[in-house]
């Protein structure tokens, strides 16, 4: 008969059984919200969600959740129901998002590469910093045509073309008393003409064949800008507002609760601990438009909500209400199972 | 009749009557060939019990002669034959050493039958596949399958569940 | 994890009396920078320090440790 063991690691911890199955569930406290679904799904009670405010804005050392590894049985519907995989379990090394016969949460958030123009708007937002764009920037000497010379002959080597000069494509060498090289970096000029109209001696020849002619030898391809968007699986709780942000509408997110969310501002006194806590930055304290305003308490975006209900747990008052009325997961045959699911419907 | 102590603990296992103290190894003996007359009896060869049991085939057939075993070995594998299912596989387990065997002597010994009915309330967390001594139990969709046939009525998987969704009860 | 105070560093602001939110809303005056009226609060201060009354009322949002400019008072 197995009994289970518990390996602690700072705030992380592992609980195993290893009898004729080997069955390991980890628990990463990083990723971790607060939501406490996990001590609500628990078919055994075997896990106690901790005092989250003050482990998060006081910087405790408490992990935010607690499991009896004796109480435990590695069943994994704490690992099926966290919404943002703090929680894993893992049955002879395999985890059990990859075992058919478990059901999962569906969600998932997705950057389209064909419509991304890597601006980047939703790697600034993103409030857990889940989102990585790297972009590779065109070769500017492609997208400009034109043609540029300087007359060494009347060339005064007065030098004011290369200060003048916005793209520092100019350059003047000191070659010995009195005697300089001027020179022009084609790669670097954008044929702007501010050197030929500043030179005092007229000593410049240019013209930009862009302005001139129409734009026909640029080829289109050289400015295509090519990058990747990443969204980092371990950071993402899906809130969605790199979907609200996007220009291009190239982000899907799909979340796995569907829900509401109330403030009852009667209740609240603003200590702010709802809005420390909510993985997605969907509460805040209003701005007040003009000085002496004093507007609601707390205002929120509910779009950005994933109805995790930490905030309800962490306010002292009561005063938020969450409710889960869908939720979103891969068919399983388990009857108890499923009941367990929608048990987190509130 | 003559009076039986059992001791068990983690490291000794032995049996002790008026006759002085049996060795686990005696136990093992009094079992097998208990289990091996019944099998006989229900038409296997020598060459497959002694495979089933784990034992070669010439200590085979001195027990079957009646040769080396005395006559107490049996008399105290018969008296574990009659206790309560879970104390006879507890005890068949531990001086058996050996799973194949062990699986033998109980489903050939036992004589009960039962019925098994696991509940949709099981979870799937597979204690009870841990718990189960003889193999009787896997989990399929994530519910717990177990096999009449095999089952010995122990109930230990019954008194581990953490749902309660297994029922066994005696046919 | 409960609440703790260090009367030696408490300077007696009652800015965490005045945060707590569990303090406001069993007792509004306390909003306004006034004195709570009785001791049904979780704390107050009282002969110039800081002194917990019924902490077991404390919700553990950590409000007061955020606000307490001294390290006078905590959850650990």
């Amino acid at each position: 008969m197995a009994t289970n063991t518990k390996e602690t690691k700072v705030k992380d911890f592992n609980i195993e059984r290893s009898a004729g199955e080997q069955r390991k569930l980890s628990y990463k406290d990083e990723t971790c919200i607060g939501c406490g679904i996990c001590e609500q799904i628990c078919p055994v009670e075997a896990i106690e969600l901790g005092p989250i405010g003050a482990i998060v804005r006081t910087g405790s050392d408490e992990a935010k959740i607690c499991i009896d590894e004796e109480k435990c049985v590695l069943c994994g519907m704490c690992s099926v129901g966290c919404p943002v995989n703090a929680l894993d379990l893992e049955i002879e090394g395999k985890p059990i998002r990859e075992i058919e016969t478990y059901p999962r949460l569906i969600s998932s958030a997705e950057i389209s590469d064909e419509d991304c123009v890597y601006c980047r708007a939703c790697e600034r937002i993103c409030p857990q910093d889940a989102v990585t764009v790297a972009r590779v920037l065109p070769d500017r000497s492609k997208l400009v045509t034109g043609e540029i010379d300087i007359d060494k002959e009347k060339c005064i080597d007065c030098g004011i073309c290369e200060e003048m000069c916005p793209a520092d494509a100019i350059t003047i060498e000191e070659l010995g008393p009195n005697e300089f090289d001027i020179s022009v970096d084609e790669d670097k000029c954008v044929y702007c003409l501010v050197c030929k109209r500043a030179c005092p001696e007229d000593a410049i020849t240019a013209a930009c064949r862009g302005c001139s002619y129409g734009e026909y030898e640029i080829n289109p391809e050289d400015s295509e800008i090519q990058g990747k968007a990443v969204i980092d699986e371990e950071e993402c709780v899906r809130c969605g507002w790199c979907e609200e942000v996007c220009p291009k509408d190239a982000v899907t997110v799909v979340k796995p609760f569907k829900g509401e969310l109330e403030v009852d501002l009667e209740k609240c006194e603003t200590c702010g601990a709802c809005i420390d806590i909510c993985p997605c930055e969907v509460l805040s304290f209003p701005k007040p438009s003009k000085p002496g305003e004093i507007g609601e308490k707390v205002e929120k975006n509910e779009e950005m909500c994933i109805y995790c209900g930490a905030c309800e747990k962490v306010c002292p008052n009561e005063a938020i209400t969450v409710k889960r009325t869908g939720i979103n997961y891969t068919p399983t045959k388990s009857k108890s199972w499923q009941k367990r699911l929608e048990s987190l419907k509130t | 009749m003559f009076f039986v102590e059992i001791y068990i603990n983690i490291e000794t296992i032995c049996v002790i009557n008026t006759q002085g103290v049996h060795m686990p190894k005696h136990i093992a003996s009094g079992l097998k060939y208990l289990a091996a007359v019944e099998l006989t009896r229900d038409g296997y060869s020598q060459k497959k019990i002694s495979k089933m049991l784990n034992i070669d085939r010439s200590t085979l057939s001195h027990y079957l002669h009646g040769r080396n075993l005395s006559l107490s070995s049996i008399e105290i594998a018969e008296l574990i034959k009659e206790f309560t299912p879970k104390d006879f596989l507890v005890l068949t387990d531990a001086v058996i050493e050996d799973k194949e065997a062990t699986k033998t002597i109980v489903k050939t010994c036992l004589i009960k039958k039962f019925k098994v009915n696991v509940l949709d309330t099981c979870i799937g967390c597979g204690v009870c596949v841990e718990t189960c001594l003889i193999d009787a139990i896997v989990l399929d969709n994530l519910k717990a399958q177990i096999d009449p046939e095999l089952c010995c009525g122990c109930l230990m998987c019954e008194d581990k569940c953490p749902t309660n969704s297994i029922k066994i009860w005696e046919e | 994890m409960e609440l703790k105070v260090n009367q030696d560093n408490c300077l007696g602001c009652g800015n965490c009396v005045v945060a707590c939110p569990v303090n406001v809303s069993l007792r509004p005056e306390v909003s306004g920078g006034h004195g709570p009226k009785s001791e049904e609060v979780i704390m107050m201060v009282e002969n110039g320090v800081i002194k917990l009354f019924s902490e077991d009322k404390c919700q553990k949002c950590g409000t007061c440790q955020l606000f307490c400019p001294t390290d006078a008072i905590w959850l650990e």
